[in-house]
């Protein structure tokens, strides 16, 4: 019977000291938890200012001034847009002859170019 | 089954009164039950008392709790308003607030001394009596900085302290300010699509202190924020130049609704809401009610067509100006001759229009003005709305007046739509501000004029800008159609001679209207570019050429260039197969 009772006795202690550790790490962890949601909150907020900072510095007015002052692009004109399947075919890529043939180099096409860029060099 | 009950009841406290009370129980067999009651009672009440303990235990994370409370003590937070494109039109930004509480302060002269130190502009003699008051909270200031906010919390005030409060933030200014409207210092919606967000249940929120930031969805409006600057800036441009009172433009897609492009200029900066009660600043498109002069005859001839009675090869008297009683209907471009259906359209005959009208009556006039929405207050999200100024009563010369868009106001989003429905297959859909698909629209859709006459329609817009009064909006590549108007504006009861209001109606493209663009022009001034001439073909056409070169790319219509002339359109889609 006795023995019981200090078996009893030790179970409670150490239960006892068990819940005090769970405790304890829970208050560890909600002191953790409370941090983070500040920080979240904070950090949320700090987005909120970025967010509505980029969009003020994106808008189209902005843009357009910018681009006005440092650009020389032109409006885009009805008759520089045309469908993908309207485009022709790539011209054919010419491999150059092997072997050193200077007037072969001479008469071998510019690197592909468009239009409106000019080839390197020219 | 009841008796059974009792009697099952009354057996048991039979029995515990007399293992109890009773003096013919044994006593052990007494002391053992009382003994049970004991131990059940006690286990109760310590079994109450480990279960609270639990509960503290598990709740005790309570200053953080309550710490977010007193921040977010002003939970006022408002969705983020989008355009189509997720642009940000709208947002919140936490910035701080000071305020103060009368009662736990204790030198009053010393805290307004320091404060005044800190925000100079602040009144002293306001803050002195603000906080020699006994009210339990005063606000100080609203919105201050967050260096502000240190340098007071280091001067270490007792009684004086900050809560951090939303604050709307309109990061493009003016450009969509007549959509989305603004806020009061609350953060409560005064008008726009703020004021509808309240409406939609964010107001009660707001009273219950329930609107975090965490739980709101921002709001995608049907606004395109490129195509709405780009209107916005021609506008402000034609305004200049053509020195008009006021200019006003609509860009809204015919097929769903939605309302892609509004502009109302002059127009108000959101972050700046005083500016936003000057009536100058009102929105024209929805609060303003105005005769839409010859753009109502694209109504006319539609519900003509739509009759059967008339058809494209119909033909009317507009030789001699039509009297009635003792008014003369003049035409501007007067031809004196018999004009065809197409012709009348594209002279903007008003003699036309009016016999038109005329052989068709009054009644019939009226149910069809009124299957198109256009003697109703119109409703859309926003809240402020003009009712039409319709004719109390109805007779012949009304019906004459109205053919040709006098004699009856209209607030111009109530014609966008009118004129919407009657190119897009003869489907009315009422304008949105919200983003909306084709299936939704569709759902909402009623038909008002037969697809064929919307097809006719289409034609004659087109041919209008292929040679009538709206040549100068024929941009290549795009196959535009429209119709004119300028419309004589009443000044001190009787029509001006050199007041006018003038608008352009342009589809874009005419076979297969996908957008619609409306641009007003209030008062605008002759100049010698257009020999003195106010009519809209000179001003409201070619603002309405440039809006379109520029805003359609952004709205992806491809430009083409192997486009039939109008002639051929209704033999070409009459052929294409359905």
């Amino acid at each position: 019977m006795r023995l019981l009772n200090i078996l009893v006795i030790g179970a409670l202690i150490l239960a006892a000291s068990f819940v005090y550790k769970i405790k304890f790490d829970s208050t560890l962890q909600a002191e953790r938890v409370a941090k983070l949601r500040g920080e979240l909150r904070r950090e949320r907020n700090a987005i909120a200012v970025l967010r509505a900072e980029w969009a003020k510095l994106d808008t189209p007015g902005r843009i357009q001034g910018l681009a006005d002052r440092h650009l020389a692009l032109q409006p885009v004109k009805a008759t520089q847009i045309d469908k993908l399947d309207r485009l022709p075919e790539r011209p054919a890529v010419v491999v150059p002859s092997p072997g050193d043939d200077p007037i072969g180099a001479m008469l071998a096409p510019a690197p592909d170019t468009t239009g409106s860029v000019l080839p390197p060099g020219r | 089954m009841n008796e059974a009950k009792r009697h099952t009841e009354n057996r048991w406290q039979r029995l515990l009164r007399s293992l109890l009370y009773g003096h013919d129980v044994d006593r052990n067999v007494k002391a053992k039950a009382r003994l049970g009651l004991a131990v059940v009672a006690f286990a109760g009440i310590f079994s109450i008392i480990a279960l609270r303990l639990v509960m503290f235990a598990t709740t005790s994370e309570g200053h953080g709790g309550r710490r977010s409370v007193t921040q977010d003590a002003v939970a006022t937070a408002r969705p983020d308003i989008l355009d189509r494109n997720g642009e940000i039109l709208a947002t919140d930004v936490k910035t701080p607030s000071l305020f103060a509480e009368p009662r736990k302060i204790i030198d009053v002269d010393e805290a307004v001394e320091l404060l005044t130190a800190v925000l100079p502009d602040l009144d002293a003699s306001e803050v002195r009596e603000r906080l020699s008051s006994k009210r339990g909270f005063v606000w100080l200031r609203r919105e201050i900085t967050p260096s502000q906010q240190q340098e007071i919390h280091r001067l270490g005030i007792p009684g004086v302290g900050f809560l951090t409060e939303n604050k709307r933030i309109y990061p493009n200014g003016a450009v969509v300010s007549h959509e989305i409207g603004h806020v009061n210092i609350d953060n409560q919606g005064i008008a726009g699509i703020e004021k509808w967000l309240d409406g939609q249940g964010l107001a009660a929120l707001h009273m219950a202190g329930l609107a975090t930031d965490q739980l709101q969805r921002p709001v995608t409006l049907a606004v395109d924020l490129r195509v709405q600057y780009a209107l916005r800036d021609e506008l402000i441009a034609a305004r200049d130049k053509y020195k008009a009172k006021a200019s006003a433009g609509v860009i809204a897609d015919v097929n769903t609704g939605e309302i892609i492009a509004m502009v109302s200029e002059p127009d108000f900066d959101p972050n700046n809401p005083r500016e936003a009660t000057d009536p100058n600043r009102l929105n024209r498109l929805t609060t303003g009610v105005y005769e839409m002069g010859s753009t109502f005859k694209a109504l006319t001839l539609a519900m003509a067509l739509d009759s059967g009675r008339v058809s494209l090869s119909s033909s009317f008297d507009a030789r001699m100006p039509l009297r009635y009683g003792k008014f003369e209907i003049h035409d501007f471009h007067a031809q004196k001759r018999v004009l065809s259906v197409p012709e009348i359209f594209t002279y903007s005959s008003n003699i036309g229009t009016a016999r038109m009208a005329l052989s068709l009556g009054v009644e019939y006039h009226k149910a069809f003005l009124k299957k198109l929405g256009q003697l109703d207050r119109l409703r859309t999200e926003l809240p402020e709305s003009a009712e039409p100024l319709v004719p109390k009563h109805w007779g012949e010369l009304n019906t004459v007046t109205i053919a040709f868009g006098h004699g009856l106001s209209v607030a111009p989003l109530q014609a966008v739509m009118g004129i919407s429905a009657l190119v897009n297959g003869g489907k009315m859909i009422p304008p949105t501000f919200l983003k909306r698909d084709q299936a939704e629209a569709e759902r909402l859709a009623q038909r008002v004029i037969k697809p064929e006459t919307a097809e006719k329609m289409r034609y004659l817009m087109r041919l209008n800008v292929e040679k009538g009064t709206a040549t100068r909006a024929n941009v290549a590549g795009y196959y535009v159609g429209g119709k004119t108007g300028t419309s004589d504006k009443v000044v001190g009861g009787r029509y001006s001679k050199t007041k006018v209001l003038t608008s352009f109606t342009a589809i874009l493209p005419s076979d297969k209207p996908r957008y619609l663009l409306l641009i007003m022009l209030d008062e605008p001034q002759g100049l010698p570019e257009t020999h003195g001439f106010t009519t809209s073909g000179w001003n409201a056409v070619p603002v309405g050429a440039q809006v379109i070169e520029r805003v359609a790319p952004l709205l992806d219509v491809p430009p083409r260039f192997d486009l039939p002339k109008a002639d051929q359109m209704l033999l070409v889609s009459a052929k294409e197969p359905r």
